[in-house]
């Protein structure tokens, strides 16, 4: 029990810890705002990948753990799009995929809005089109929003997501 | 005999089909009036994704297949159309009429079909799951991919080897390191060039690196799907650790563009600290979750691939080193002079693909001790020759596979052949004796690539 309040003392909460850590509270503290104005307090996004290189996911997946634990400021990933006020699209819409996307797109309850997560949905990344692919996104769907980068790093998600919040 | 890949390549008037085994490649050369061949599947059982592939292409007919469903093009892919094929140039193409894919389904009196994605229920990549079920009980499971094909092979065509890089990097973000080293290794061959012991050290350093990251992330995703999530909390947090320091060493947190023909001075007694630290944070995990009984219920027995059926599958990677075939790339003296050593387990099942995960990690620390150098070697390649070049790589879901030939300076033909490729289709072996809310766990443990399988 000793080691363990010695530790805490000394090590404290594992955010703080890190070199971005102002700005990141800066930006959380924004959100919350944001989200309790805009959203009722939750905002629930459903996360889709139209095709990416996996790298993405990763970094979305990366916001749960305890060094940006997103859900602290009532953003949350669920897992129909009937639950979702965002689509949260990754991916270069592949031929094989974009029909699964506007079906998920048509499943949101309104209002919604779809945010383009990385270089891929808008044709930056390295790839080509090819006849697999039907990016750009904003072909098929009303983009709101864009966070760039391959991949945007979780603190550009969050980032990002703010950016969002604020446009709307 | 071991089967790697098996390939179609188009030549004047002909189709060169390439075979790949562990010792040998054979080559067979067929009309393109009359593209028939036989399948190897009756032998090799995994040659039937290569032989569908293969249709799909280039319309090449396996004349005695049992199955001839399209396997990379889907419901609304125009029909008779093989992309593959030199002469098809498009870059656009126009939804067809739906037509419906037939499941492998059992059929009887109180059995029915569950249907999971292609969009899963998690931040995931897209794929299909088609189960028979009486119950809870899975009867069959039949597993169905290629959401993501972005006709990579395709598109690299008439790109040199540089140009392609930025391409193959990004084919299957949890492996870009080991395409990356796959296309160091073409290059190397291409232009006659030696690779240094001190950018060989590096590059090594940062596979590791890139296998960790991935093993700590399902150390932590594992437990968590039998209901564990302290683990995920811990094990995040070490990934995350994992990939701030890979960040550190290439200027990105995935090591896009990071293997290169120059090495970069590292800050090598902090990347020791922090290997130390891991090894010590690696030990307590070891010992907390090996003392938990709930997990070890869940794991042990759960999701079982016989050895006997790694080895007709023609498995790769954790999945084959968990069903005691102890295959891996890194069986070379390079590796096990500086420290490796292959991690087998006998059982087969979720526990076993767990306990050589964490084995892994704990091995890949120590090698990367061994792998820092203080050094600022620069090398320049030599001139690209034309010819037929073929790579391996062990990534840290097993061995990767790359042929690119090159012809007048520019990639003729690419083909890669990711381990999820084999291990995928060895899924539906491990779900009989197992009920539905298992799927999740033993899929993970496995924790294969989508978007490699796809390409």
């Amino acid at each position: 029990m000793i080691q363990f309040w010695n530790k805490r003392v000394k090590e404290g909460i594992l955010t703080e810890n890190t070199a971005l850590d102002k700005e990141l509270e800066a930006i959380k503290r924004k959100i919350k705002e944001n989200v309790k104005k805009k959203f009722a307090g939750s905002l629930a996004i459903r996360m889709v990948d139209s095709g990416s290189c996996n790298a993405c996911e990763a970094e979305c997946n990366a916001l749960s753990n305890p060094y940006y634990d997103l859900e602290r400021l009532g953003i949350y990933f669920v897992a129909s799009p009937r639950h979702a006020d965002v689509m949260l699209l990754s991916g270069l819409m592949t031929f094989n995929m974009t029909p699964h996307v506007l079906e998920a797109y048509k499943q949101m309850p309104e209002p919604k809005w779809v945010i383009t997560l990385g270089a891929c949905p808008v044709m930056e990344a390295p790839f080509e089109k090819t006849f697999a692919v039907k990016a750009p996104a904003a072909d098929h769907l009303p983009v709101a929003h864009h966070i760039p980068g391959c991949p945007p790093e979780p603190l550009e998600i969050i980032k990002g997501i703010l950016d969002f919040l604020k446009k709307i | 005999m071991r089967l790697i890949a098996r390939y179609a390549k188009e030549r004047e008037g002909t189709f060169e089909i390439v075979t790949v085994f562990e010792s040998k490649t054979q080559r067979e050369m067929i009309s393109k009036e009359n593209p028939v061949i036989r399948t190897l599947a009756k032998k090799h059982p995994s040659a039937i994704w290569f032989e569908r592939k293969m249709s799909d292409d280039f319309g090449i007919i396996i004349e005695d297949a049992f199955d001839k469903r399209p396997l990379v093009h889907q419901e609304r892919f125009p029909k008779a159309i093989h992309p593959m094929q030199k002469s098809f140039q498009k870059n656009t193409l126009d939804f067809a009429e739906f037509i419906p894919y037939k499941y492998e389904a059992i059929q009887g009196d109180g059995v029915f079909q569950v249907s999971v994605g292609p969009i899963h229920a998690g931040i995931i990549e897209p794929g299909h799951f088609h189960f028979s079920q009486a119950g809870e009980d899975m009867l069959h499971q039949e597993v169905r991919h290629f959401y993501k094909y972005r006709a990579i092979e395709k598109m690299l065509e008439g790109k040199t080897l540089l140009e392609a890089k930025p391409v193959i990097e990004r084919i299957s973000g949890n492996e870009s390191i080991a395409y990356q080293t796959a296309w160091r290794d073409i290059v190397c061959q291409a232009a006659g060039t030696e690779l240094p012991l001190s950018l060989r050290k590096r590059h090594a350093f940062l596979l590791e690196m890139e296998r960790i990251i991935h093993h700590l992330t399902d150390l932590g995703f594992i437990p968590n799907d039998a209901g564990f999530g302290a683990a995920l909390a811990f094990a995040s947090k070490l990934s995350e650790d994992a990939r701030r320091q890979l960040q550190k060493v290439t200027g990105h947190r995935f090591g896009f563009d990071a293997i290169g023909f120059e090495n970069k001075v590292l800050d090598i007694s902090s990347l020791h600290d922090y290997l130390e630290g891991l090894q010590k944070d690696i030990v307590f995990f070891e010992t907390w979750i090996m003392d938990i009984p709930s997990l070890w219920d869940r794991f042990d027995t759960t999701g079982i691939l016989q050895k006997a059926d790694a080895l007709k599958y023609d498995t790769v990677g954790v999945v084959a080193r968990a069903s005691g075939f102890p295959l891996d790339r890194r069986l070379e003296p390079f590796y096990l002079e500086h420290g490796f050593e292959i991690q087998t387990e006998q059982s087969g099942d979720v526990a076993a693909r767990f306990k050589v995960r964490l084995q892994e990690v704990k091995n890949s620390i120590v090698m990367m001790q061994h792998f820092l150098e203080e050094d600022d070697t620069h090398i320049v390649t030599g001139k690209i020759n034309d010819g037929d070049y073929t790579a391996f790589a062990e990534s840290s879901l097993g061995e990767l596979f790359m042929n690119i030939e090159i012809k007048e300076g520019i990639i003729e033909r690419f083909f890669v052949r990711d381990p999820s490729f084999m291990n995928w289709q060895t899924l539906h072996l491990m779900m009989p004796n197992n009920i539905i809310a298992d799927f999740p766990l033993i899929n993970k443990s496995c924790d294969l690539s989508y978007a490699g399988n796809d390409l």
